[in-house]
């Protein structure tokens, strides 16, 4: 197909993709990007663009959080377009005993973020539809969005437009590897050479690391989203409740639900997000459905009136112990991971690709992504 | 316990066969009246033998055996071992039907193609056409044109110029004699020659003009401009007409309603036009058990093909044995419905009518120049990328009206075609109707 081989491969095009490939690009590597649907056809356009570090626990995850959002910001600058990147701020309502969240607060400000508890006064201030029965909060201005399907578009946009290359609709099907190292990577449309490859395929980056004959325990964790009419703006942060943080950090495999609810741009809101463990399941639960609804009526009463269109529902991608895996292979030497973000991976993904990037090139990094290596599942399969 | 979703044609031909068997049917719908997308409006389509539809309104309405719950819309459903769970919206109170089998006769709407100005008041479907001259008597005294392509055409003008309106023109884009490479299906259904000169009497009456490979490219919102066009639909010499009207109907056949089935997990194909229909066996048996499928949404074949599926699929539901003589009529029928796709296709032409300003999504308000640039630009490759970046089919009708065209413009520019999962895909949704997140929420509870 091409005359050059590229320095590197990213596969997948979705928002990790996309962000390894500029990164790698800036570094000055001729990259190509191989997706066996288009541009944000996985996670990546079946989610939302939460850029969060008010969810996070202080641990290797947040200091990747924190990082990471500032990064986006300059992303923004280097890609020189919008994608709908906006601090807008986030407000999480305690919604019994706020003990937790307080305590939850004390310990993210000593890792850095910026968490002011808010009385009722204040909390109605900021979000003025809110139930009038909720009384206190915590504030974190940090919290960001962006749209994260043009986001990965136009990302990959500018590392065409820095001579890399962009290889769609073709599924990777097997790997050319010698004496342990990757040669190559074969697709449906055609065998493709680089000594370097990265695996940015999200929740499918498992079945891509078996494809070299390696392991990965990445697995889907289903959730649904729901998307009203365009209504007035009635929601000014993006607004969730406390128990969302206790559902973002645990592995139980039943279905939970906790609400994040926000306004878009184009007036819609948006409301999310339950997790479920199911595998790769895409059918409908109406009932979920239903617990969203309450949970973001009680939050926002004046939403009772607001009409449902749409529901989507994607998978997200996660490992064992919730946390992304960055690094290269334990087995495979060429072949690199940056996948598993779960419900991060649209905030994570600047912050993975500056770690990859820096790892990949032997560079010292913001931080040390010991704890994100693959190795931590070595032998553990 | 059964259940109809649908009171057309082909559900009210269900019912029928039920109950003269003497068992009980729910039939529910959306609309106040029953009669689905045509009979309803009977009265103000001037339909050839519209009052055939009486023999069915007078089994079915007012029989102790067919219950009728009507301004019902059904928003979702759901399936377990044992039972099917209609959830519906009655004067915005949410309700659950239950029942063992379940006909879905959800029909079908009409497909609008863009072009400059369809988005401009006094532009609509001839389907809404129908319904603003029944409901509020809006279009009396208007002028409007029609066009388009299709024989649906012809009762909606005589219907139109009957209600008051002046019908300028009935601007048919395809020839008349592409109808010649249908032998078998005219000699098998002669009546429907009688049905022609019915309407060609009444266009007589009315002085309404009907022109054929025309069809009106702009609306200036005061006036159409109509082109000549070729049998691919591509211009052969643009604006040779220029017509003064309030208003302009364009229906460029119809699309089958297939949400609910796609919610219930009914297995779907798509015809040889392009449209994604329900895969059923000869008794209209879907891919579900306990769902039978007839009308409209197994592909689009005219009120008389439907009312042979429809009671068709009563017998079945019942075990009744159903007579070679139903079956004969139905192929007859299906002949006929080939015959329409022969002679009334949308060929892909009409793609180079649009401008990069016209409006592909009325909703968004996305035009046809921002889907290209996230083609060229973004690299969206099928509809549902494109959506994701550009917004289009993402409004109050989610898609209903624009993801197929939108699929085309970008199969088009990439020179490729639209490919079956693709059209699969944009046509399916989850909600059958928008339901508010108060009484969405509220359900929980009633359970
Ligand atoms: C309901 C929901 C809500 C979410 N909300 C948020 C949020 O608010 N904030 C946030 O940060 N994150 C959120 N997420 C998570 C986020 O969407 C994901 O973490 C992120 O999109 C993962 O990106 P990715 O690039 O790793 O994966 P993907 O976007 O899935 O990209 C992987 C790509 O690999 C391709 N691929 C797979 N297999 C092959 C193969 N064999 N050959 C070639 N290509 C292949 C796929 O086609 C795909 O395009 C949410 C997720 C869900 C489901
Ligand atoms: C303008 C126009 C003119 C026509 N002229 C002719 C003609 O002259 N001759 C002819 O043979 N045919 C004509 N037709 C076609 C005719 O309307 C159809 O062939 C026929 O109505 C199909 O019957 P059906 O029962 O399949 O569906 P429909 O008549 O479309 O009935 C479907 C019913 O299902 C209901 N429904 C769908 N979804 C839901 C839901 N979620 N909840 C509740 N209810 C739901 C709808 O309200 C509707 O009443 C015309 C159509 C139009 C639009």
């Amino acid at each position: 197909m091409q005359k050059n081989n590229p320095d590197a491969i990213v596969i997948g095009a979705g928002i990790v993709g996309a962000c390894s490939a500029l990164s790698l690009t800036n570094a000055g590597l001729k990259v190509m990007i191989i997706d066996r649907g288009s541009v944000a056809s996985g996670t990546t356009g079946a989610g939302e663009g939460n850029i969060l570090v008010s969810d996070k626990d202080p641990g290797p995850e947040l200091t990747l959080a924190l990082k990471s959002r500032d990064l986006w910001f300059e992303l923004q600058e280097d890609v020189g377009d919008s994608f709908e990147l906006e601090a807008k701020g986030g407000v999480v309502v305690a919604r019994h005993d706020s003990s937790a969240l307080m305590k939850l607060a004390e310990h993210q400000r000593a890792a850095g973020v910026t968490a002011e508890r808010v009385n009722s006064a204040e909390l109605h201030k900021l979000e003025p539809y809110l139930h009038p029965d909720l009384s206190e909060g915590v504030f974190y201005p940090q919290d960001a969005q962006c749209q994260p399907m043009l986001a990965a578009a136009r990302i990959i946009q500018t590392v065409l437009a820095r001579g890399g290359q962009l290889v769609s609709q073709a599924r990777v099907t097997g790997f050319e590897i010698s004496e342990n190292s990757i040669k190559g990577v074969v697709t449906s449309r055609g065998t493709f050479h680089a000594p370097l490859v990265v695996n940015a395929s999200g929740t499918w980056a498992g079945e891509i690391a078996a494809l070299a004959g390696s392991q990965l325990p990445i697995a889907p964790r289903k959730g649904f989203i729901l998307v009203t009419e365009p209504a007035p703006q009635y929601i000014f942060h993006k607004v969730y409740d406390s128990d969302y943080v206790a559902n973002v950090a645990s592995s139980d495999a039943d279905l939970q639900t906790s609400t994040v609810v926000e306004g878009t741009r184009s007036g819609t809101i948006l409301i999310g997000a339950s997790r479920e463990r199911i595998g790769f399941d895409g059918s409908m639960n109406y009932e979920i459905v239903r617990k969203l609804a309450a949970q973001a009526t009680s939050l926002f009463p004046v939403l009772r009136d607001v009409q449902l269109l749409r529901v989507y529902r994607g998978f997200r991608p996660y490992a064992p112990d919730h946390l992304p895996v960055i690094g290269e292979d334990s087995l495979i030497s060429g072949l690199w991971h940056s996948a598993g973000h779960e419900g991060a991976g649209i905030g994570l993904a600047p912050g993975s690709a500056a770690l990859i990037t820096d790892a990949i090139l032997g560079r010292v990094s913001f931080m040390d992504a010991q704890a994100f290596s693959p190795q931590r599942f070595a032998g553990a399969l | 316990m059964i259940a109809i979703i649908g009171a057309g044609p082909a559900g009210l031909a269900a019912a029928r066969a039920i109950a003269l068997a003497g068992i009980s049917v729910t039939v529910i719908d959306a609309a106040q009246k029953p009669g689905g997308q045509y009979w309803r409006h009977r009265s103000t389509v001037d339909g050839y033998k519209a009052t055939r539809s009486e023999k069915y309104f007078s089994t079915v309405m007012g029989n102790p055996l067919v219950t009728y719950i009507n301004g019902a819309q059904v928003w979702s459903a759901t399936r377990s071992e044992k039972s099917i769970h209609i959830n519906y919206l009655q004067s915005g109170v949410e309700k659950i039907l239950a029942c063992t089998d379940l006909i879905l006769t959800t029909g079908a709407y009409d497909r609008s193609l863009p072009f400059t100005g369809w988005d401009k008041p006094g532009s609509m479907t001839p389907g809404a056409a129908q319904a603003l001259l029944k409901g509020h008597g809006v279009i009396a005294g208007k002028s409007i044109v029609i066009s388009g392509t299709g024989p649906f055409l012809l009762p909606v003008a005589v219907g139109l110029a009957a209600g008051g309106a002046k019908v300028e023109g009935v601007f048919e884009a395809n020839s008349p004699l592409r109808w010649l490479r249908s032998p078998l299906a005219l000699l098998l259904n002669p009546e429907k020659a009688l049905e022609l000169l019915y309407y060609l009497k009444q266009f007589r009456r009315y002085s309404i003009p009907v022109r054929f490979g025309k069809a009106v490219t702009e609306f200036t919102g005061h006036s159409v401009r109509i082109s000549d066009v070729n049998s691919d639909l591509t211009i052969k010499k643009a604006n040779v007409q220029e017509i003064e009207c309030n208003g302009i109907a364009a229906g460029w056949g119809f699309v089958p309603d297939i949400t609910l089935g796609g919610i219930l997990g009914c297995n779907q194909v798509v015809d040889k036009d392009g449209t994604v229909i329900f895969s059923t066996d000869h008794q209209q048996r879907s891919s579900v058990s306990n769902i039978w499928i007839a009308g409209e949404a197994t592909g689009i074949g005219g009120s008389d093909l439907a009312l042979a599926e429809g009671h068709i699929a009563g017998l079945s539901v019942i075990g009744k044995r159903i007579p070679i003589s139903l079956l004969f009529s139905r192929f007859r029928k299906e002949l006929f419905a080939r015959a329409l796709q022969v002679s009334y296709p949308v060929n892909p032409g009409w793609k180079k009518w649009l401008n990069r300003e016209t409006l592909i999504c009325r909703c968004e308000e996305v035009t046809c120049g921002q889907i290209l640039d996230s083609v060229e630009e973004l690299k969206a490759e099928d509809a549902r990328t494109s959506k994701l970046f550009t917004r289009a089919g993402m409004g109050l009708c989610q898609g209903r009206i624009c993801s197929r065209n939108v699929a085309e413009v970008i199969g088009a520019s990439k020179e490729v075609s639209v490919t079956d999962s693709e059209r699969i895909a944009y046509s399916n949704r989850p909600i059958a109707a928008p339901i508010s997140l108060g009484t969405l929420g509220d359900g929980i509870s009633s359970k």
